[in-house]
């Protein structure tokens, strides 16, 4: 079949709709990080408009690129290669459009809860409770969709991208539930250090249970495509996945090694945070012995270009991660821009760096034709990945400069005009991010609805 | 008294990881490992290796140079924490 006549075969509205999601998402996210970013390098800057302020736009800025940009974006190349892994169409177009327009109508709730002050106040769980609600039935939709569709395969063998991403969606669904507390609708929490254990728990899944696996179901998906090489190998694949399983459940506490909780459990979070080489090592050998030697095919496939640049984000975020458990290191790390730095390498780098090139992946394949502008699209790439290294760097020595002052009892506000001059870099390096993050809006929407490129 | 809360959660994610898991050894999902690396390739005529062009070779130069100025500050970082750390 050629593509035009397999685009046809299998309709792809869900694939499209979660990727015209993720780029809106991944524009407006970005613009409110501005937002946020201008905040660190002028505090009174729009001081009096209230739906902005720092404490509203941050949450704002945080569950958009979570919820908004990077986890639809990944859903959407989900949409795209359960289907065809599984040798069967879709379980229902129908429903997954429907989950589309519901999940984007639960984001858009949050944003507007969050900026008119119905936050929850408790980090990654900011969301009002109507909208936890929300976004718990919009995985459930989506997962209906998986699962039936698995229900309904031919080829009895579930690559490991069906594990991933059928994992990712099914733990997270739960731990949403779990972490947000939503059978206390007045508080969503709990009270008390349980109530920062519960959070941990759940905050950490969702970078763990959520965007880890489904971003590592994308890249095991398409790079074997992009270099027509064959996985090096399934079983190692497996062995990956069942450990971060068992492993990656239970870190949450390392957010609270500095915090009165049990001595049992941050033990536990750290022999796990440090463990976490295994998968993460199990994975990385594996992706890169399967491309190895074809780098030009990766460059060739502008989405395969973007995922194997995640997955040296992954490998250096992991590395960082690790090291941050230890407590030795988080005395100097913690409570500052150093976690900020991880954060986004890990959220950006690697999480939505991959999720970008799994949009550009299947943006061909779902439409039938190719991409409206490849330079555009490579344009997008050096732009992301110029801010994501720049903002490593920037915040990495803000962060140290603030861990020192803090370790050796220097007063805060000595430390804040040496600052100043990295939140304006950074400021800058999120202005590269964000027309970035236009450029992509642009190109997909173009790739999208007004493509005039020849069928392929 | 929280934390019979949180084990008896840890437990039943645990138990229902092993039914997962024991479902999968039952259905021979990790049996035929040689055919499964090959599931994602797409049934069509294949096209010649791309080579790595003259522009390519300059971005994975350019990438490498990004990768290590990102070890060099975490190292620092790691040296800088772990000596001045009591
Ligand atoms: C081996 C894997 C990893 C380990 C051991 C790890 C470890 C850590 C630790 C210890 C912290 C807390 C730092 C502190 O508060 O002092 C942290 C924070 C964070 N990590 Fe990771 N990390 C890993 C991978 C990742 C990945 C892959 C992502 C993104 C997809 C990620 C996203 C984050 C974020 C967003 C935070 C900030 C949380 C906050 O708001 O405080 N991490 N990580
Ligand atoms: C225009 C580009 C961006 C700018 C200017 C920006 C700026 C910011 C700012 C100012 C914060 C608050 C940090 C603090 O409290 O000190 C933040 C937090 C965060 N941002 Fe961004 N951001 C940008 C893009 C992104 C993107 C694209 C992602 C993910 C794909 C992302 C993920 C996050 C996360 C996960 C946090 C929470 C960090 C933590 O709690 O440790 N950001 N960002």
């Amino acid at each position: 079949m050629s593509p035009a006549e397999e685009s046809t075969a299998h309709g792809n509205q869900t694939a499209k709709a979660f990727t015209l999601t993720s780029a809106m998402w991944f524009a407006f996210a970005t613009t409110f990080g501005m937002i946020a970013a201008g905040y660190l390098v002028a505090p009174d800057f729009m001081a009096n408009v209230e739906y902005i302020h720092f404490g509203r736009v941050r949450p704002m800025h945080v569950n958009a690129v979570l919820f908004g940009f990077v986890t639809p974006g990944l859903i959407a190349a989900a949409f795209y290669y359960i289907p065809r892994l599984l040798r069967t169409r879709l379980y229902s177009e129908r429903l997954g459009v429907f989950s589309a327009v519901f999940w984007n109508i639960s984001v858009a709730a949050g944003m507007a809860g969050v900026a008119l002050g119905y936050s929850q106040g408790r980090e990654y769980a900011e969301l009002p409770w109507l909208v936890d609600i929300m976004i718990v039935i919009s995985f459930g939709l989506v997962i209906v969709n998986f699962l039936m569709t698995i229900r309904r395969r031919t080829e009895p063998i579930l690559y490991v991208s069906i594990w991933y991403a059928a994992a990712a969606v099914v733990l997270t669904a739960c731990t949403y539930l779990l972490g947000n507390v939503v059978w206390k609708p007045d508080t969503g929490a709990l009270a008390g250090i349980p109530d920062a254990i519960l959070l941990w728990f759940y905050g950490h899944n969702v970078f763990g249970l959520l965007l880890s696996p489904m971003a590592l179901a994308v890249a095991y998906y398409v790079l074997p495509i992009a270099t027509r090489s064959p996985l090096y190998s399934h079983t190692l694949s497996l062995i990956g996945f069942w450990s971060l399983i068992i492993v990656y459940t239970h870190i949450g506490t390392h957010h609270l090694l500095q915090v009165p909780v049990p001595t049992w459990l941050k033990t536990i979070s750290i022999v796990d945070s440090v463990a976490m080489v295994i998968p993460v090592m199990v994975f990385l050998i594996n992706i890169w012995y399967t491309v190895k030697g074809k780098l030009g095919d990766v460059h060739a496939d502008i989405g395969a270009k973007f995922i194997f640049t995640g997955t040296i984000y992954y490998f250096f975020v992991n590395i960082q991660g690790s090291m941050m458990a230890l407590p030795d290191v988080q005395r100097i790390t913690h409570f500052n821009n150093w976690v900020v730095g991880h954060a986004h390498m890990g959220v950006l780098g690697f999480a939505g760096v991959t999720a970008l090139g799994g949009l550009y992946f299947i943006l061909p394949r779902i439409t039938g034709r190719p991409l409206h502008s490849r330079f555009l699209a490579d344009f997008q790439y050096w732009l992301v990945l110029i801010g994501i290294t720049g903002f490593s760097i920037v915040l990495t020595i803000v962060g140290l400069i603030q861990g020192q002052a803090w370790y050796n009892g220097e007063t805060l506000y000595r430390t804040l005009p040496g600052l100043q001059p990295y939140f304006i870099t950074r400021l800058s390096l999120g202005l590269l991010i964000m027309v970035g993050a236009y450029t992509g809006l642009y190109n997909v929407a173009r790739s999208l609805y007004f493509n005039r490129g020849a069928a392929a | 008294m929280y934390f019979p809360y949180f084990i008896a959660y840890m437990a039943v994610g645990f138990a229902v990881s092993l039914g997962v898991f024991f479902w999968a050894l039952n259905r021979g999902q990790f049996k035929d490992q040689e055919r499964a690396r090959y599931l994602p390739l797409e049934q069509r005529a294949s096209a010649p290796a791309a080579k790595l062009t003259r522009k390519g070779r300059i971005e994975t130069v350019g990438l490498f140079a990004l990768a290590c100025c990102g070890l060099a500050a975490s190292a620092t970082a790691i040296v800088f924490a772990l000596t001045q750390a009591r």
